[in-house]
């Protein structure tokens, strides 16, 4: 083997000087945000048994993760995300605390494969809120109004946009045209590539007349307010959508009225991660990154899964995608660097040297002390 | 400032592509496109293009640097770029086909021996079928491999099928057909909203009054 010793894993990176200062920034003043609304914060092990992620993620998912064997055969993965641990938590350990239960993390979490080409990481620093015990729209706008009090304490402002839609709505139809697992996913996909020609031919097979059709593929091609919902009732009509797109017009008032309407978008094509959540999804950009940089919603049945069943909803950042953002930013301060000018202390002896030093740090300042001399 | 850049895959494609879009009222002037220039703006200055090799316009448009791309429906099998493909340009038509030395059977035992520039797509149509294949990468030129007998069939792009007549070869079974697409950037269809369903309402309008008329 002749690999030089400065490689290292793809997908993994170093973070040094203003990068690494910058984020660590970010992190505290994301972190500091959960605060405020009294999330606790919660460490969950890095290391941890398959079983938990398949049981949280789904198995596809969770076989994403870097799996190793135990000492007792059983299969441990490096966590590939923290919401299930964290539901784990809520469950078992938490079950006898009083609802709702707030909790907030910033861990890494590890992929054997990325999601995406453009997502190249495999390892990644996730900061992330759930909330436990509150079902109705009153936890869903908690959420939307941390994750925008988050993007404007990061100088986002009028660069970022949160795009919202209830996984119900295409539960509905495929529930309504009788669709199988597998039909299922083929529609799922090409409604999340916004493929409307394809799909327009596969809803074809399923006794849907040509106006259905059409609309159902003008609608997902589209995003917007609150005429994206007037234009989705008419289409529309199975009972199962129309209660969500009922909750999601429900939803939309509420935005309104917090002035957050200027920056949330509804998506009715927004499909991704159909079988963990159960109602609201979102899904957040920002301007200079190619992917989203963070998302959640709404998932009801996850809990269940660890032995108590209750409502949850909660959110993601991804603190590496934000963190690039701002690094290419012309301002990319949300940081402050403590300190003051740094100074050399070449011609002392060592005790004089510290001694010195030591008295700048008690008044908190920046010492550089130059060993060359 | 152009609002939108859209990734062009350059070669067969492009003069197609850019007729579609002179079409539906953007045009590029004739000097600039004469130009070595790799990036120039439409009249408006509202578009900017970029003309990439096919195979690069998705990753152009996956990493945002491009919001939107032009490019066929086989490159994009090929990459598994996590992109939006809102529509079917109805240019640049192609199949991707398994094609064989014309007489020649399909050794019955052991693996084939498939030469591609997609060893993407040709894996997962054998892998389908649950034949073992061995594929051999090749860049070009594909239809001498079975000729020389470095391959036993070959996966690849036919359009009028000269080509593989001319070198002795014939097609035994199509994969997919393909077609160009409009691909969109995840993000910058969020963020730049207005823009892009502005320019596919405008494809959009021409395709199906084509289709109509």
């Amino acid at each position: 083997m002749s690999e030089p010793l400065s490689k290292i894993p793809v997908g993994m990176r170093y973070y040094t000087g203003a990068e690494a200062r910058l984020r660590r920034g970010v992190e505290a003043a994301i972190m500091g945000v959960f605060d405020g609304w009294s999330y606790e914060e919660i460490t969950t092990p890095c290391v941890d048994y398959l079983a938990l992620f398949e049981r949280g993620m789904g198995y596809e998912q969770a076989h994403t993760a870097f799996r190793f064997t135990d000492c007792d055969g059983r299969m441990l993965a490096l966590r590939p995300d923290v919401t299930s641990s964290v539901a784990r938590a809520a469950a078992t350990l938490f079950a006898g605390k009083i609802r709702p239960l707030r909790f907030c993390y910033a861990s890494q979490a590890f992929r054997q494969r990325p999601p995406s080409h453009a997502e190249w990481r495999r390892e990644s620093t996730q900061l992330g809120c759930e909330l436990f015990g509150a079902g109705g729209s009153g936890a869903e706008i908690e959420m939307l109004s941390v994750a925008a009090e988050i993007l404007t304490a990061l100088n986002l402002s009028g660069d970022y946009r949160i795009t919202v839609n209830s996984v119900e709505i295409f539960n509905g139809i495929a529930e309504h045209l009788a669709l199988d697992e597998l039909q299922r996913e083929t529609m799922r996909q090409l409604v999340d590539k916004r493929d409307a020609a394809e799909l327009q031919k596969f809803l074809a097979r399923f006794g849907t007349t040509e106006t259905e059709r059409a609309s159902f593929s003008h609608l997902i091609r589209l995003s917007g307010k609150n005429e994206i919902l007037e234009e989705a009732r008419h289409i529309i009509t199975n009972p199962r959508s129309v209660a969500a797109l009922a909750d999601l017009e429900a939803l939309w008032r509420i935005i309104r009225a917090l002035d957050l309407a200027d920056v949330c978008d509804i998506d009715l094509g927004d499909v991704s991660g159909l079988d963990y959540y159960t109602g609201l999804t979102f899904k957040i950009y920002v301007a200079g990154a190619g992917t989203r940089v963070g998302g959640g919603g709404r998932y009801d049945n996850l809990t269940a899964n660890f032995g108590r069943r209750e409502p949850a909803v909660g959110f993601v950042l991804d603190l590496d995608a934000l963190t690039d953002v701002l690094m290419r930013r012309a301002n990319p301060a949300p940081v402050e660097v403590t300190g003051g000018e740094s100074f050399p202390l070449d011609d002392l002896d060592p005790a004089t040297l510290f001694k010195d030093a030591r008295r700048r740090r008690a008044r908190r300042e920046r010492v550089l002390i130059n060993f060359e001399g | 400032m152009p609002e939108l850049t859209i990734a062009v895959a350059k070669g067969r494609m492009q003069d197609d592509a850019l007729q579609l879009l002179a079409r539906v009222g953007i045009r590029v002037g004739q000097a600039a496109l004469k130009s070595r220039r790799l990036a120039i703006e439409d009249e408006s200055g509202v578009y900017r293009f970029v003309f990439v090799k096919p195979s690069d316009v998705p990753v152009y448009v996956e990493h945002g640097i491009a919001d939107c791309g032009v490019v066929g429906r086989d490159v994009l099998l090929e990459s598994g770029a996590d992109l939006l493909q809102p529509l079917d340009l109805r240019i640049g038509y192609c199949r991707i086909a398994v094609a064989v030395r014309a007489g020649t059977a399909s050794p019955s035992s052991g693996a084939l021996r498939v030469a591609t520039k997609y060893p993407q797509i040709a894996a997962a149509h054998f892998g389908a079928r649950g034949v073992p294949v061995e594929i051999i990468q090749l860049s070009g030129s594909v239809e001498l491999a079975p000729v020389l007998g470095l391959a036993d069939c070959i996966v690849d792009l036919v359009e009028t099928g000269q080509t593989l007549s001319e070198n002795g070869l014939e097609i035994v079974e199509e994969i997919t057909d393909s077609s160009a697409r409009l691909v969109v950037n995840r993000a910058s269809y969020q963020l730049k909203a207005a823009r892009v369903s502005c320019l596919i309402e405008l494809l959009n309008a021409w395709l199906e009054k084509e289709v109509a008329g």
